[in-house]
């Protein structure tokens, strides 16, 4: 990954950690997006975070509506995990950070 | 007895003295454990930051980029939570909309290093609480901060008035 974008990302973390996903794929790199391939993020089941509070962090981070929130959330809860959001290695590392920053056990892992 | 009710986009918190101190407390302890973070080996912490890749190279990447982000996020959430919990004695306070999103995360964070200790799995979350169990109380803790968070949430979520409810 080429660091200028890492760079970019460290800033827009910094500057607004609720930042909307989508935006920092228009300021990703050309050189980025010739080897971009999706990358899924992942969130595995746990024990302890409550299912409302996981369908509302689904709304919350990534615009979803209640049906598709608790759909995943179902997913997540009755397979052990589900994918809740792709795209850009970038977007897919903030949207982690952001599931991290709420409680949420999750992982990034490439699509092929 | 904790009451927490909407009101207004807000929501209202009553806490009595014994409850604001417990999670005065418990708050305190997630402050200390995170400010730690980078300089010991615990279960607890794994948690709360946990590996985003399972190529070790890709997660050591990831920790180093957004780490300390994540670590002052969490703590950022603390510290407003302790403020408003304030001095020893009850709480009858409104918290504003803007910061319930905080108080989630921290009762979020606290429920998890206590389900983490506690080694918790669905059954046991499950179980009717027996008194002879030595995790007892702690697990009593834990489905209270679970019915706090789910009164946070129903009030942000529901938005109307008529989402009050009591419990001890």
């Amino acid at each position: 990954m080429p660091s200028t974008s890492r760079r970019v990302s460290r800033a827009v973390l910094r500057l607004e950690t609720t930042v909307a996903p989508g935006r920092i794929e228009e300021i990703t790199t050309d050189e980025e997006s010739k080897e971009d391939r999706p990358w899924l993020v992942i969130v595995w089941n746990d024990p302890i975070n409550l299912m409302s509070y996981v369908t509302w962090v689904f709304q919350k981070l990534f615009g979803y509506s209640l049906a598709k929130a608790t759909k995943l959330m179902l997913e997540v809860h009755n397979d052990g995990r589900s994918v809740v959001s792709s795209g850009s290695r970038e977007k897919a590392e903030l949207d982690c950070f952001r599931l991290h920053a709420h409680g949420l056990w999750a992982t990034i892992t490439k699509s092929d | 007895m904790a009451a927490i009710e909407p009101s207004g986009g807000n929501i209202q918190l009553k806490l009595e003295a014994e409850e604001a101190q417990i999670l005065r407390g418990l708050a305190t302890e997630m402050k200390e454990l995170i400010e730690q973070e980078a300089t010991i080996e615990d279960a607890v912490i794994d948690r709360l930051f946990p590996s985003a890749y399972a190529d070790p190279k890709d997660a050591q990447a990831f920790s180093e980029l957004v780490g300390d982000e994540l670590k002052s996020a969490k703590l950022d959430a603390i510290r407003s939570v302790l403020s408003v919990l304030g001095e020893p004695g009850g709480v009858d306070m409104t918290v504003p909309r803007s910061e319930i999103d905080g108080w989630l995360t921290v009762l979020t964070d606290i429920r998890l290093a206590l389900g983490t200790r506690f080694e918790v799995t669905e059954e046991k979350m499950e179980t009717e609480l027996d008194a002879s169990d030595p995790d007892a109380s702690g697990m009593a803790l834990l489905h209270w901060l679970g019915w706090m968070q789910e009164m946070f949430i129903s009030a942000i979520t529901e938005g109307g008035d008529d989402g009050s409810a009591q419990a001890g």
